[in-house]
């Protein structure tokens, strides 16, 4: 038996714009974050790699958790054990973050595993890109030649596949604080507790005032497309209205599956997923209404 | 899937890295694909990080690099260069073993022991954070740690008394007290 061992060069830069100058001179590159998405893709023959851009190095400047003017900033390069070691999750307004923690793979991925490369990686099962997108995250893209912004919700275009331009590293995503009277709420189903994937993944967020609902965005791991979106249509069923049984039963039998296609694979039939979308959607805005009100 | 040709292996150059293993101070020559667990290894001969997925799924390679504990096969060799790395070996002194190996002695817990390097670390990690943990940290510090043996209820079990040895400031025993 041969076993194949994927070759590759490694390029590892002194700084951020080290990494800036060569990607945009040289067009074999990949960046690499932890490498806990990537290394498995290469390792596997998925994804071919000439030579890696290690961004490790760049943890001296991109590696941070920031709240100033009414923003919260994390560095791409922030693992994923800093940000749920960090003070942000203890926010009940971030209690959803504090649910992906407690779910997010183990505690040594957590430990390689960066914020920016759950973006980067754009997979329908990224649990903080999932949260993001409820929280209306930005995400900051660097490159030699400036830099900008994309909506977390603009972000996607495929499975594994995002609007980042070759020279373009990730360098940051943002969002604004939210209303004290919000909350949020992550849930990933599946059979066992820790180091699952989850059959179906929801985030959502919701902002109340009294009973009535002012806010609300809701994120499930697929709505027909391999990449986390929101279900936009359930939130402006949900939005202005007073929160009730019997108006949360309204959205997930008439507006939710009028909107969201799921699929059928190995691991579990569209019906089950469509039944169990429901359920914890329900379970999800139950969650954050309890905890705007003080409960968790 | 294909046979690389020799002269295909070459055009990737050799990095010298320097680490520092269980104490001692290493300096080897890696290949730019190599992991940390390859180094480790195979090439410095640490035989108790041991390769399971391959992939970030099993545990059985982790070790503690700067103190975190991380997968050895998801490391680059490079990326280790000037780290600190602690592995099983060198968890106690020669012929002493430390108080997570004697607690899990002590309930029964050690099977086929293919395992066994990576929960210990996981274990150390866990300990080296938290000297109390609940069963509900212990679950999710060791969630990671697969064990086709099954021991998981004991490891718990283990980890409640490696934290009493600990804290009693019994951190390592003599390999005659516990085969005695
Ligand atoms: C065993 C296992 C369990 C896992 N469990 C979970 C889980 O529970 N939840 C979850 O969400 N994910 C999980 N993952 C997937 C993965 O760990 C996460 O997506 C992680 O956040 C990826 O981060 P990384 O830094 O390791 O990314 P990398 O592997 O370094 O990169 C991922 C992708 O993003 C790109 N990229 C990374 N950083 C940047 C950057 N700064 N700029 C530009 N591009 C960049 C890379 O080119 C690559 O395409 C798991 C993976 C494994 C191996
Ligand atoms: S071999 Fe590294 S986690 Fe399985
Ligand atoms: S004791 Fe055999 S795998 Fe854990």
């Amino acid at each position: 038996m041969v076993v194949y061992i994927p070759r590759f060069n490694v390029y590892i830069p002194k700084d951020v714009s080290d990494a800036l100058n060569v990607l945009s001179q040289r067009k074999d590159l990949i960046p690499m974050g932890g490498g806990s998405d990537l290394l498995v893709l290469i390792r596997s023959g998925m994804v071919k790699a000439d030579t890696v851009l290690d961004l490790w190095p760049l943890r001296k400047e991109l590696a941070y958790i920031k709240r100033e003017n009414a923003t919260v900033r994390i560095g791409a390069l922030t693992t994923v054990s800093e940000l749920c070691e960090s003070d942000l999750i203890k926010d009940v307004r971030y209690a959803g973050l504090a649910d992906v923690c407690k779910k997010f793979s183990t505690p040594f991925i957590r430990n390689i595993a960066t914020v920016g490369g759950n973006v980067g990686a754009a997979h329908p099962l990224s649990d903080i890109a999932l949260m993001l997108l409820v929280l209306n995250g930005k995400v900051k893209l660097l490159s030699k030649n400036g830099e900008r912004e994309v909506d977390i919700t603009k972000f996607f275009k495929g499975k594994r596949q995002t609007v980042r331009n070759h020279d373009e590293i990730i360098a940051e995503v943002s969002f604004t604080e939210t209303p004290h009277n919000s909350s949020t709420a992550f849930i990933k189903f599946d059979r066992r507790w820790g180091h699952a994937m989850g059959y179906v993944l929801v985030g959502a967020y919701m902002q109340l005032r009294g009973n009535m609902i002012e806010d609300v965005r809701i994120a499930f791991d697929s709505m027909g497309n391999p990449y986390p979106e929101r279900a936009w249509k359930t939130e402006e069923f949900l939005k202005g209205k007073e929160f009730s049984d019997e108006l949360i039963k309204q959205a997930l039998n008439d507006v939710l599956p009028k909107e969201m296609k799921r699929i059928t694979d190995y691991r579990a039939s569209a019906e089950y997923r469509l039944d169990l979308s429901k359920v914890l959607l329900r379970r999800a805005l139950l969650k954050i209404k309890s905890r705007i009100e003080g409960g968790d | 899937m294909s046979v690389i040709p020799r002269e295909e292996w070459d055009k990737y150059p050799d990095i010298e890295i320097s680490l520092n293993v269980n104490g001692k101070d290493y300096k080897v020559k890696v290949k730019p694909y190599e992991r940390l667990l390859d180094v480790l290894r195979y090439k410095l001969g640490f035989t108790g990080v041991k390769e399971g997925c391959g992939r970030g799924e099993c545990g059985a390679c982790v070790v503690l690099m700067d103190g975190k504990l991380v997968p050895s096969c998801l490391v680059l060799a490079v990326r280790a260069n000037g780290s600190k790395i602690l592995t099983v070996e060198g968890l106690a002194p020669e012929g002493k073993l430390h108080a997570i190996q004697k607690a899990l002695l002590d309930t029964y817990a050690v099977q086929c022991g293919f395992c066994f390097p990576g929960v210990i670390l996981a274990i150390k990690a866990l300990l080296d954070r938290n000297p109390n943990p609940t069963d509900e940290e212990i679950k999710d510090a060791l969630s990671g740690q697969l064990c086709r043996c099954g021991s998981y209820l004991r490891f718990i079990k283990a980890v409640k008394l490696a934290a009493q040895y600990i804290r009693e400031g019994k951190e390592y025993f003599d390999e005659s007290e516990v085969r005695g």
